[in-house]
């Protein structure tokens, strides 16, 4: 199928495709990094229960396969009485993964402040939640605004997740599937796809080198 | 010089007013974890997902041969998809870094392609268009192919870090003593390069694991595809699932330590060197 034929045919749908994956990245990434923030304040906190469970949760996130945190989420919740909509799981699975390494790529910034910094605001009196709010995690999320990019064209890899469970309207690699098996979209069809997906990863590539110029911290 | 980490500076020894309010603000935790696990437990026994028919082929031998020959496959298509995407990772980075500005500029393309297409993608190619050309492929590698082409320039870019942080005396003195290109490179930079990029491939390879429970889209006996097999035979689904999610993440888990564990040590055996130097 030629590429003018393919976009007359499917055009409407491709761009729903591409806003739905959008949609979802723009999400996906907000929710992991909001929870990254909490898990990574809970590593951190002075009581140790919370530090092992925040310790527990990026390990377990980490590392299970999307395929299978999405599957337990749609097949296996259920029989624990358990319902979401497909929309809503896949969404759980792409927020609670890149939440893990969110959390991970905090703490690595975190460990690029100096403790110094640290013991000055403690003999200014701060306590502990003005420290991690005042000093600690703008410093953190200044510094990690590369591998925070990174993140997010990884959480937008993720949503092609959403493939897996019918989704209305699909995103962009359901949609390639669903062309293939209605009529032979060929290449072409699986083109379109990747070069939205690609376009997608150098704008949050670009948009991410350039704040991360201007907010990086000169040491 | 060692710098503390983070955690350890936050806060200082604890005062006993401070302590008290610790002891409490744990208990608090303890009994909301307790809470929660309870929670877990109780929707597990209100559903009935205790029943021994659930869980009892777990304490067959058979059950665990299943799920292990699913294991070997998915640990072998991981490998032999990181194998593969470091070799064609090792060309990128080599093209990328070569003169010639086509290749250049045709490698920087692929990688930029590879690095921001998802896995899906390339599995669904492979399953949807590559047997209509005529190239007859196993399922294995309908698998391993993808997984492989959608980790490659993650590999290259990880190569081409580790190439660019060998120190440039090193090139230059190996060009004084009369070495080649290809001799100084081979010889001298990545030799030295590959050290530092050991752990980052190692994390390549959970990436790699983890895109293989896909597999089931073309068929292949993975481990995920085989606890479906076992979920129709038993007509257990969650507790399947579950232990087969469990074991992914435990493998990963051990890759991950390991990864850390070679880092520390590369790092520790380059800082020796410096001091005996």
């Amino acid at each position: 199928m030629s590429i003018s034929a393919l976009l007359t045919q499917y055009g409407d749908r491709y761009l729903q495709a591409l806003f739905a994956t959008w949609r979802l990245t723009a999400f996906s990434f907000f929710g992991a990094v909001v929870i990254g923030i909490v898990i990574t304040v809970l590593r951190v906190c002075p009581i140790s229960p919370l530090r092992v469970f925040g310790n527990f949760y990026v390990q377990v996130f980490r590392n299970i396969p999307g395929a299978a945190l999405l599957i337990l989420l749609v097949y296996a919740l259920p029989y624990l009485n358990i319902v979401f909509p497909y929309e809503i799981c896949v969404l759980i699975a792409t927020v609670l993964i890149p939440s893990a390494f969110c959390s991970e790529h905090l703490m690595s910034g975190m460990n690029t402040i100096h403790p110094g910094q640290i013991e000055a605001a403690r003999a200014l009196g701060m306590t502990f939640f003005q420290i991690i709010r005042r000093i600690v995690i703008p410093q953190a999320l200044r510094s990690s605004v590369l591998p925070m990019t990174n993140l997010m064209v990884a959480t937008m890899l993720t949503t092609s997740l959403g493939s897996q469970v019918p989704l209305r309207p699909q995103e962009l690699t359901g949609i390639v599937s669903y062309i293939n098996t209605r009529s032979a979209g060929g290449v072409t069809a699986f083109a379109i796809s990747a070069a939205l997906y690609c376009l997608t990863a150098l704008f949050i590539g670009a948009l991410g080198g350039w704040i991360d110029r201007k907010v990086r911290i000169l040491r | 010089m060692n710098r503390p980490e983070i955690q350890d500076v936050l806060y200082e020894a604890p005062g006993p007013k401070t302590r008290r309010r610790i002891r409490l603000f744990t208990i608090l935790a303890l009994l909301l974890l307790a809470g929660l696990l309870a929670a877990i437990v109780r929707q597990f026994a209100v559903t009935g997902q205790f029943q021994p028919k659930y869980w009892f082929f777990f304490a067959r031998l058979t059950t665990w041969r299943f799920l292990g020959e699913g294991l070997v496959t998915t640990l072998g298509a991981a490998l032999v998809g990181s194998a593969l995407a470091f070799g064609m990772g090792f060309l990128l980075m080599r093209g990328k870094i070569r003169g010639n500005p086509v290749l250049r500029w045709l490698c920087t393309a692929l990688i930029e392609f590879t690095r921001g297409v998802p896995t899906l993608l390339f599995i669904y190619f492979f399953f949807l268009i590559v047997p209509g050309t005529g190239w007859k492929l196993s399922a294995f590698w309908k698998i391993t192919l993808p997984c492989a082409i959608s980790a490659c320039g993650v590999v290259a870019e990880a190569l081409r870090s580790g190439v660019n942080a060998v120190p440039k005396g090193q090139r230059e003195a190996a060009l004084s003593l009369g070495y080649r290109e290809t001799k100084l490179f081979y010889r001298i930079i990545f030799p030295q390069a590959i050290r530092f990029v050991i752990p980052s491939l190692i994390a390549e390879l959970v990436i790699v694991l983890k895109d293989t429970t896909f597999a089931s889209i073309v068929s292949c006996a993975d481990l995920m595809q085989n606890a479906k097999v076992l979920i129709s035979n038993y007509d257990a689904l969650l507790s399947i699932y579950l232990v087969v999610a469990v074991i992914y993440i435990l493998i990963n888990y051990m890759l991950n330590r390991l990864s850390d564990r070679v880092a520390r040590l590369l790092k520790g055996g380059g800082s020796a060197e410096r001091r005996a130097a």
